[in-house]
């Protein structure tokens, strides 16, 4: 009889062990450079630090984070995201480009417009103001900022003093190009002296990224573009702006200073030419940087080499005088609205909102913070030296249609390239294209 | 009642399956061309009728695609048909303890994992020091980029060579050596016994590699994918099927078009069933099923 007794005694001890429910939260991250592993890594401190605070709260379930971070690419990522989102298995928290995914899926009704969970925790507060705009879809917010960032013109410090260049001529180029001295013609004429005077081998003047992405939209701006006309909510090409871009790459092409072949999607050849301090100027991410330090120049210095041969600027203005730019393509944090834990996930977001946080993954990975304190936080000599370009930065367009814009803007700038067309018949295939696939979404100057 | 049950019994899991899995698809997929399916209109897709066919008829560079899909239809079905018979000849006519291993060598791109049989050629093709052609060439170059149709023909020849190798080894091994006696009696060389016997005989074989090679060819994509991704620049190597799964499933920013890759896929279709019955009909296929002249 009394062991009956010690057992339901154990029993009823046992029982807030038991009942204390595990929810599972699933989410999916994506650098696709390795570095970016913190946006997953941070969600799982903070599950740790929640689940920390409700076991003082004495709360009756845990979380658990399901989590993955794909190093393949975007285009394989996409697929899986949207493949999920159509059988109904998205995961519970989905991290991507904040523009244009947040206005596809937000048209498509897969993410969840989660602006009165940002407005309940504090630590949303922090985020810099910009940056919702990136979120905001028709009024509403459809996720958090995660890291934004700035893609800078790199130049190779080696190269340029090969050439003749000054030590202080070298350090004073970034400032040149922000007060639009130095040009995109300026970059070519740099360009083909080096290769005349044997410091490059053809084709190695000017890099740009091997495939489609929104590079070529900052491009288009840099020459004078612009996408977007907010007052009717259509997207824009500006003829002009385009010829003059296509002219300028038809240009490079000729002169031997942009290799014909360029958009051979093949990051590798990109990373290894520009890290085997082959080219004279390159176009890429902050997050470049991280790479570079991590994987391509470890063993010969890491991040101090890179110092020593590489420098950074905007991405020069088209005519003296002129505006340069950059592009910030802010990360975000969504919630899937299949997700059946909606307000937990957007709790987890409010505590991957903090300052240390950000910094680590700002830090480590060339990204740049989302939020205001971080920016004190860090000592990072890189991410000090990058933040001004925030102040030239554009986004690109919230418009659910943009992949069609952009997908034509790089039918025209592969077909120049390759030598196929002329600028002025790219011009016109692109202005069709972009009538064709938009209609009446498109405005054609 | 009862005639029709057995045969039945016996055509009714086949079709069913083929009901299933080949017809099925093909009404569904023409039932999306119908409709503007996207990303964002996944929710409520509405009818369109023809529109994504005009669309795509409308594409300037629609005559680019389908040439590229001729080339690397044709160019590698030569390849494969040619390269096949060549060795399944050639393995024959030396004796079998040298002709068996070097088709197992020639087994091996089938079997090695896409992925990594095209990392293999792009090493191969890639520049000094990494690059074994561009070493051996003494010339450092991209080849893949610079001679891109040469890379996909090739990665696709060398493995779609093998299947022809294996159908004609095994044809060539059906055929009654009565055959090959008579014609050495009669004083044939080995060049004459292969156009006179051996060739004739694999007619029906041969039609069989070069239909089936040219549906595959003209529905798969991956080697190209994973090769030059369509690239290099302004549709270098993109080829319909492709085309299709760029549109269809593969987009950067995100919003795919699945109604106007279904109506891409619609064409692909109708290309295969037209160019079966060209097939059927160049080579006699009435002849082929009638009953041999001689016992096999």
């Amino acid at each position: 009889m009394r062991k009956w007794w010690i057992l339901a005694a154990a029993v009823l001890a046992l029982t807030p062990v038991f009942a204390q429910k595990t929810i599972t939260i699933k989410a999916w991250t994506i650098g696709p450079d390795d570095p970016s592993i913190t946006r997953l890594k941070n969600l799982e401190a903070a599950v740790d630090r929640l689940n920390a605070l409700l076991a003082i709260e004495g709360a009756d379930y845990r979380v658990k984070l399901e989590g993955d971070f794909d190093t393949t690419d975007w285009d394989p990522y996409l697929r899986r995201v949207l493949l999920a989102f159509q059988s109904g298995s998205a995961p519970d928290i989905v991290q991507a480009s904040a523009a244009p995914l947040i206005g596809v899926w937000a048209t498509a009704g897969y993410i969840a417009p989660i602006g009165d969970e940002v407005s309940r925790y504090g630590t949303f507060k922090d985020v810099f103001p910009t940056l919702w705009n990136a979120v905001t879809f028709k009024g509403q917010i459809f996720g958090t900022p995660q890291d934004t960032e700035a893609r800078p013109l790199y130049f190779n410090k080696t190269l340029l003093k090969k050439l003749g260049w000054s030590d202080a001529k070298i350090a004073e180029l970034p400032k040149m190009i922000e007060k639009g001295e130095f040009t995109w013609d300026d970059l070519l004429a740099t360009a083909e002296e080096a290769l005349k005077k044997g410091v490059i081998e053809r084709g190695k003047g000017y890099y740009h990224r091997p495939k489609n992405g929104p590079d070529f939209l900052m491009w288009y701006r840099a020459f004078g573009g612009t996408a977007y006309d907010p007052a009717s909510g259509k997207l824009v090409f500006d003829k002009a702006a385009a010829l003059r871009y296509f002219t300028w790459l038809k240009k490079a092409v000729d002169a031997g200073v942009l290799e014909k072949d360029r958009l051979d999607g093949n990051w590798k050849r990109f990373h290894q030419n520009v890290t085997d301090g082959k080219v004279l100027f390159f176009s890429g991410g902050t997050w470049n940087w991280a790479e570079w330090k991590s994987q391509w120049v470890k063993d010969r210095g890491g991040e101090s080499w890179l110092w020593q041969h590489f420098g950074f600027a905007l991405q020069p203005a088209y005519e003296k005088g002129g505006r340069p730019v950059t592009l910030s393509n802010p990360q975000a944090y969504m919630v899937s609205s299949a997700s059946k834990h909606k307000a937990l996930a957007a709790k987890i977001l409010a505590f991957v909102a903090m300052p240390d946080l950000d910094a680590r993954h700002a830090v480590g990975s060339g990204h740049l913070p989302v939020l205001q304190a971080t920016a004190s936080l860090t000592e990072n000599r890189f991410i000090r030296a990058v933040s001004y370009m925030l102040n030239y930065t554009t986004f690109q367009p919230q418009h659910p249609d943009l992949p069609k814009w952009q997908n034509a803007l790089y039918r025209g700038v592969s077909a120049v390239e390759s030598g196929q067309v002329t600028p002025e018949q790219a011009v016109s295939v692109v202005a069709t294209e972009m009538k064709r696939t938009l209609k009446d979404q498109v405005m054609i100057k | 009642m009862r005639r029709y049950l057995t045969p039945f019994l016996f055509l009714g899991p086949a079709s069913l399956l083929i009901l299933l899995f080949f017809f099925t698809p093909v009404v569904a997929t023409l039932l999306l061309s119908f409709t503007d399916l996207a990303t964002t209109t996944f929710r409520h897709p509405s009818w369109v009728g023809l529109a994504n066919y005009r669309d795509l008829f409308a594409d300037p560079f629609l005559k680019k695609i389908l040439a590229n899909t001729a080339r690397y239809v044709g160019l590698t079905l030569a390849f494969n048909v040619g390269m096949g018979l060549l060795l399944a000849l050639v393995t024959s006519l030396v004796p079998e303890n040298w002709g068996d291993p070097f088709r197992a060598l020639w087994l091996l791109p089938r079997i090695l994992p896409p992925v990594v049989y095209v990392f293999i050629w792009q090493g191969m093709l890639a520049e000094a020091p990494m690059g074994l052609v561009s070493d051996l060439l003494g010339v450092s170059k991209n080849w893949l980029v610079e001679t891109p149709w040469v890379a996909v023909i090739l990665a696709n020849g060398f493995v779609g060579a093998s299947f022809g190798m294996l159908i004609f080894t095994s044809a060539i091994r059906a055929i009654p050596r009565e055959l090959f006696y008579a014609a050495a009696v009669d004083g044939a060389t080995t060049l004459q016994t292969i156009r006179r016997v051996v060739i004739p005989m694999l007619a029906w074989p041969i039609l069989f590699v070069t239909a089936y090679q040219t549906l595959s060819l003209l529905t798969s994509f991956e080697y190209i994918l994973l090769l030059t991704d369509g690239g290099p620049g302004f549709y270098g190597t993109e080829v319909w099927s492709l085309h299709a799964y760029h549109l269809a499933l593969s987009n950067y920013f995100g919003n795919v078009e699945f109604g106007l890759g279904a109506a891409m896929a619609a064409v692909l279709v109708v290309i295969g069933v037209v160019v079966s019955l060209f097939y059927l009909k160049i080579f006699n296929f009435r002849a082929l099923v009638t009953e041999p002249k001689i016992e096999v």
